[in-house]
């Protein structure tokens, strides 16, 4: 493998990674905050993709498409949230579970019953081609995708450091009861943060539409991104992050060299090895019980 | 009360032995659908005991169901095997993979397990797709029939409707023994489980082979009722159907089983005209009843058995 080549799997790992952490980051930041683990997450990034579908179908500029996405993946999580989640919130885990995969399979038949199993294509926003530079052919899609990527963990820092609401969540996340005695609205912030997950997610939808083109089926990136969760640990964004991009490398680079099988059974065999010989992850920490 | 019990036992046992004359009055379509139903129920018997009883979470019943599909047909379209040997190779085989996903899953319980579990059904199903030439890949494989009269449909009712009356019997020695009782001491507190002396990991690791005979088995019969296995229905959304089926039935409860086997399987060919709504009213049915019903149907029995000994 030379150098060219090299690189070129670099950036396309890369991407791929950061998507994986985009969405892996939408799953960690309510499991954090009420301990719910969103299984109906990857119909988020589904949702997205359709929204973005017939957005640009309207003929709407791509940056208001991209905003208006966004606002219509939080708008689906406030309301998951508020009608579903909230009644249940004090049910076994069993429960949860299978209450956020249910809502995943709902809205992937909805939209299995509109669109049917068709593949449609979203233009990228950069029409220009390839850009070359020193002997790399570097996708313009690609770079989008890990400045997005960027863009965001720079955004979700500044939230959690330096405002009040990404302060009340990271108390929330610490504990419930607390939160509420220091004056916050426990509920709120918890709405907000599904919002916030699920326009994450949306968010990954838009970014993805253009590589992989928009089917019902594109949800099923959420296995790959809880890999990437359970890699990082599932308590800590940075490990989500981590996780992620590690997955995209491995993949690309596993599949690069011995195939495509390889490729497909490599982040399973990944997961079963972390959960068994270090379930808490990289960053994660292991709960404390009390009987 | 002992006597109104033995009285009530044998209407039961009459009721059962029944179906077994039912070939003779009903068309090929219903013994069709009994069939389902009888392999529903032994899905949801296996499932019931590893998750309502166990309150382990599995995700990747399906996957059991598919390598019971799947190592029947190519025990008997490549070694030309009898079917009740093949059924019963498959069970074994089935049992144990169960063991060997169990014996990792042992250590994991909650979304952790869920995951893991998951990670089963996707490997399951690479599987299936990349050695296309064994399994048909997606579009499938095909059951060779090798003799007439096993094969018939009238047959293999009977088979699956006696494995079934097996399954149940079996299923309630299990909840009456010792097995079972450590099965419910797992769900309710593992600690306080492991305080009590009982080995949590190997009664985990035990529900899990459990679970995966009764899928091996229902996934074997599947293969010889309708002939033709189906790379799709092996997928989470089935996986996500059989939980339905114990949600909605009643969870850790053996009659919640048959009742959400029965009328989940009747449902979907009444509602035959919209069957690309399948999922969706699967799903949506799932929800409600884990919102509004968290007990299932099997609750309302009880309700009205309690207000009917007030009255």
């Amino acid at each position: 493998m030379n150098s060219v080549i090299f690189f070129q799997l670099l950036i396309s790992g890369l991407s791929v990674g950061s998507i994986y952490a985009v969405v892996a980051l939408a799953l960690v930041l309510p499991f954090k905050a009420s301990g719910i683990l969103n299984f109906g997450q990857g119909e988020m990034v589904t949702v997205g993709a359709y929204t973005a579908l017939i957005l640009t179908a309207m003929g709407i500029p791509f940056l208001l498409v991209f905003t208006l996405t966004i606002a219509v993946g939080m708008l689906f999580g406030l309301l998951i949230e508020r009608c579903i989640i909230r009644p249940i919130m004090s049910a076994p885990e069993f429960t949860l579970v299978i209450a956020t995969f249910a809502i995943g399979l709902i809205l992937k038949s909805g939209i299995r019953l509109y669109w049917q199993d068709n593949l449609y294509n979203i233009d990228s926003p950069f029409s220009g081609g390839t850009i070359l530079f020193s002997g790399l052919a570097l996708n313009p899609q690609y770079l989008w995708v890990v400045f997005c990527t960027l863009c965001l963990v720079g955004f979700l820092s500044y939230l959690f450091k330096y405002t009040n609401l990404g302060k009340a969540m990271r108390g929330v996340a610490q504990s419930h009861d607390a939160s509420r005695l220091m004056g916050i609205r426990v509920e709120r912030v918890l709405l907000f943060t599904w919002a916030l997950a699920t326009g994450i997610g949306a968010m990954a939808g838009i970014l993805l539409a253009p590589i992989v083109g928009v089917n019902p089926e594109m949800g099923h990136l959420i296995l790959k991104a809880l890999v990437a969760a359970t890699i990082g640990g599932f308590t800590s964004l940075p490990g989500a992050l981590m996780g992620g991009i590690f997955l995209g490398l491995v993949e690309t680079y596993s599949g690069a060299l011995f195939g495509s099988t390889l490729k497909n059974v490599i982040p399973f065999i990944l997961l079963v090895c972390f959960l068994l010989f270090k379930p808490y992850g990289l960053m994660g920490k292991e709960p404390v019980f009390r009987l | 009360m002992r006597k109104k019990f033995s009285i009530q036992s044998a209407a039961i046992l009459l009721g059962c032995a029944a179906f077994a004359f039912l070939p003779i009055y009903l068309g090929n379509y219903y013994i069709y659908v009994l069939s389902l139903i009888f392999i529903n129920i032994i899905l949801a018997l296996g499932l019931n005991l590893l998750t309502g009883n166990s309150g382990q979470i599995s995700l990747c019943h399906s996957s059991f169901m598919a390598l019971g599909s799947y190592s029947f047909t190519l025990l008997n379209n490549i070694y030309g095997l009898n079917p009740f040997l093949s059924t019963a190779i498959s069970l074994l085989f089935v049992a144990m993979m169960g063991f060997l996903v169990g014996f990792p899953a042992r250590r994991l319980s909650g979304i952790y397990l869920a995951l893991a579990t998951l990670a089963f059904l996707a490997l399951v199903q690479i599987c299936i797709e990349e050695f296309a030439d064994l399994t048909g890949g997606i579009r499938g494989l095909k059951l060779n029939k090798l003799n007439d009269f096993l094969y018939t449909s009238t047959f293999s009712y009977l088979v699956a409707w006696a494995l079934c009356l097996i399954s149940i019997y079996t299923a309630f020695q299990i909840m009456n023994s010792k097995l079972g009782r450590n099965f419910d001491a797992v769900r309710t507190s593992p600690y306080a489980a492991q305080a009590l002396g009982i080995s949590v990991n190997r009664v985990k690791l035990i529900a899990f082979t459990v679970c995966a005979a009764y899928a091996g088995l229902a996934g074997a019969l599947l293969s010889w009722v309708v002939g033709y296995i189906d790379p799709v229905e092996f997928g989470v959304s089935a996986s996500l159907r059989y939980i339905t089926f114990i949600v909605i039935g009643g969870m850790g409860n053996i009659y919640g089983s048959i009742l959400g086997a029965v009328v989940l399987t009747l449902l979907p060919e009444a509602l035959r005209f919209v069957k690309e709504y399948s999922d969706l009213v699967y799903a949506a049915l799932l929800l409600l009843s884990l919102i509004f019903m968290p007990k299932g149907l099997i609750s309302y029995r009880q309700i009205l058995k309690k207000n009917t000994v007030h009255a």
